[in-house]
């Protein structure tokens, strides 16, 4: 949808009934669920996306949003959420794998076996190059094992970025000057450059989630971070999404979606694991279902 | 440096064999690949119809139903709809998202089955229309609501409505509240409903 098509962004008038449907709808629809005190922070975005799409009540929109005419729940969504990405983003998560996941993957593997990353999408590789680095800072073990980390997203434009290595001030505002100052060199326009060790640590790859044949490449992963994707998706595609996905696991392997995500509503293949830094889906180890 | 570069993603492990004789196959994770290998094949609908009547592995049932959606034709829907009466709640459940996931092609099946004999069918029913188009949606369950005698799915069609309802619902809605009116939780649920629905409060 065309953001300039509204033209002017008046307000349009939006009850608390019409509110509480259209969180009911949000929740339903992405898991993304927003209290009363978020109200201004609701109206605010509901207004702008009413104005984008030149619909004239709340009504109209509601009506345009249910049928996803022009992809607009993804508009939506963007609104909704924090579509910056930087370094050590949902951390609780990055946490969760040091204290608790890997810790109990390795209790099955021997010192030296190869423990297997996959980070999709990528985008431009601040989560890969973040899962590297909270690895190196974080886990006592990451000497003992091969660790192999994948990057993989559809854009293929975001790969040679994320190849690049190159990031502006923003996208490192959680990192401390030391870690910067270790595995960063500073290059033209103020940005900096990943440390080049890490960047060929990193095999960064073009996947389809929900190409099967493209998904087949891809098997034997511990871990997975799939971050703020599957919410894009209709619901057949989150199915193929959630299958390819557990092909891609070895068994007893573990995934972690984006704050606003369930796989309890997408599938039942996974087992809910929760943690004391975070919830993520497991595939089962034995697998008598 | 403990992190090494991958030489490549990993091996594909793609069966050699013939998806249709994987189906037959004793062991589960190779029924699941050829439920996988048969997404979108419209002329494996026969094929996947028989693995799943046969198949006793929830995983494989989920990659088979998945393998149906992803056909999404009048032959998948099919197949599907007798899952509807499944003593099993957990094959029912699967039956439902499966249907729910293909809100366009499974329109033309809606009025027979929401005018389905047994009520379970219709109240379960009421839920494939959560995904329709609103108009389309509000039509067929007032449709229903005009004459449903069970309270029940009267309940489930006014739940449905109250998310995805249009104002043309309002007056089965009144009607409905009447006629149920010595069953207090549904003039309750329906004002909820119309006040959701017209924006305004109740």
């Amino acid at each position: 949808m065309d953001d300039s098509k509204g033209g002017s962004s008046r307000a349009v008038h939006i009850s608390s009934e019409q509110v509480q449907r259209f969180c009911e709808f949000l929740y339903r629809r992405t898991g993304m669920s927003f209290a009363e005190s978020k109200r201004y922070f609701i109206d605010r975005r509901l207004e702008d996306r009413i104005a984008a799409t030149g619909s004239s009540s709340f009504q109209e929109y509601f009506s345009l949003l249910r049928t996803d005419a022009d992809q607009e729940i993804e508009h939506l969504i963007n609104s909704f959420t924090v579509n910056e990405t930087y370094f050590y983003r949902e951390e609780h998560q990055l946490r969760c794998m040091t204290a608790s996941l890997l810790d109990d993957i390795v209790s099955r593997r021997e010192p030296g076996a190869t423990l297997r990353i996959w980070s999709i999408p990528c985008s431009t590789g601040e989560e890969p190059y973040s899962i590297a680095l909270w690895l190196m800072e974080n886990w006592p073990q990451v000497d003992n094992y091969n660790i192999e980390i994948v990057g993989s997203d559809i854009d293929t434009r975001a790969l040679r970025a994320a190849a690049e290595g190159i990031y502006g001030d923003r996208a490192l505002m959680r990192l401390s000057r030391d870690i910067i100052g270790r595995y960063f060199t500073s290059v033209t326009g103020g940005n900096h450059q990943i440390d080049e060790g890490l960047r060929n640590s990193i095999e960064f790859t073009q996947a389809n989630l929900i190409d099967t044949k493209d998904m087949m490449q891809y098997r034997d992963f511990d871990l997975i971070f799939c971050r703020n994707v599957l919410i894009y998706f209709d619901d057949a595609s989150r199915r193929l999404a959630a299958e390819n996905l557990y092909d891609c696991l070895r068994p007893g392997g573990y995934i972690c979606l984006g704050h606003s995500e369930s796989m309890s509503r997408i599938s039942p293949l996974f087992r809910v694991s929760r943690f004391p830094d975070a919830i993520v889906y497991q595939r089962p180890e034995a697998d008598h279902g | 440096m403990p992190l090494i570069r991958g030489k490549n993603s990993g091996a594909s492990s793609e069966s050699s064999g013939s998806p249709q004789a994987a189906l037959d196959s004793p062991d589960a994770d190779s029924r699941w690949m050829a439920a996988r290998a048969f997404a979108g094949q419209a002329d494996a609908v026969p094929a996947l119809a028989a693995a799943l009547a046969r198949e006793p592995i929830p995983r494989v049932r989920e990659a088979i139903m998945t393998a149906l959606i992803r056909i999404g034709n009048p032959a998948s829907i099919d197949v599907l709809l007798p899952y509807l009466r499944s003593q099993d709640a957990g094959v029912r459940a699967a039956a439902i998202e499966a249907l729910q996931a293909l809100p366009e092609a499974i329109a033309p099946f809606m009025p027979p089955l929401l005018s389905d004999g047994d009520s379970d069918v219709r109240l379960l029913a009421t839920e494939l229309a959560r995904n329709m188009e609103a108009s389309q949606a509000t039509r067929l369950l007032c449709e229903l609501i005009e004459h449903e005698p069970h309270p029940n799915v009267c309940a489930a069609a006014i739940d449905v409505l109250t998310e995805v309802g249009t104002l043309e619902a309002l007056p089965t809605l009144e009607r409905c509240a009447a006629r149920f009116a010595a069953t207090p939780f549904l003039p309750f649920a329906i004002s909820v409903a119309m006040s959701r629905i017209s924006g305004e409060k109740s």
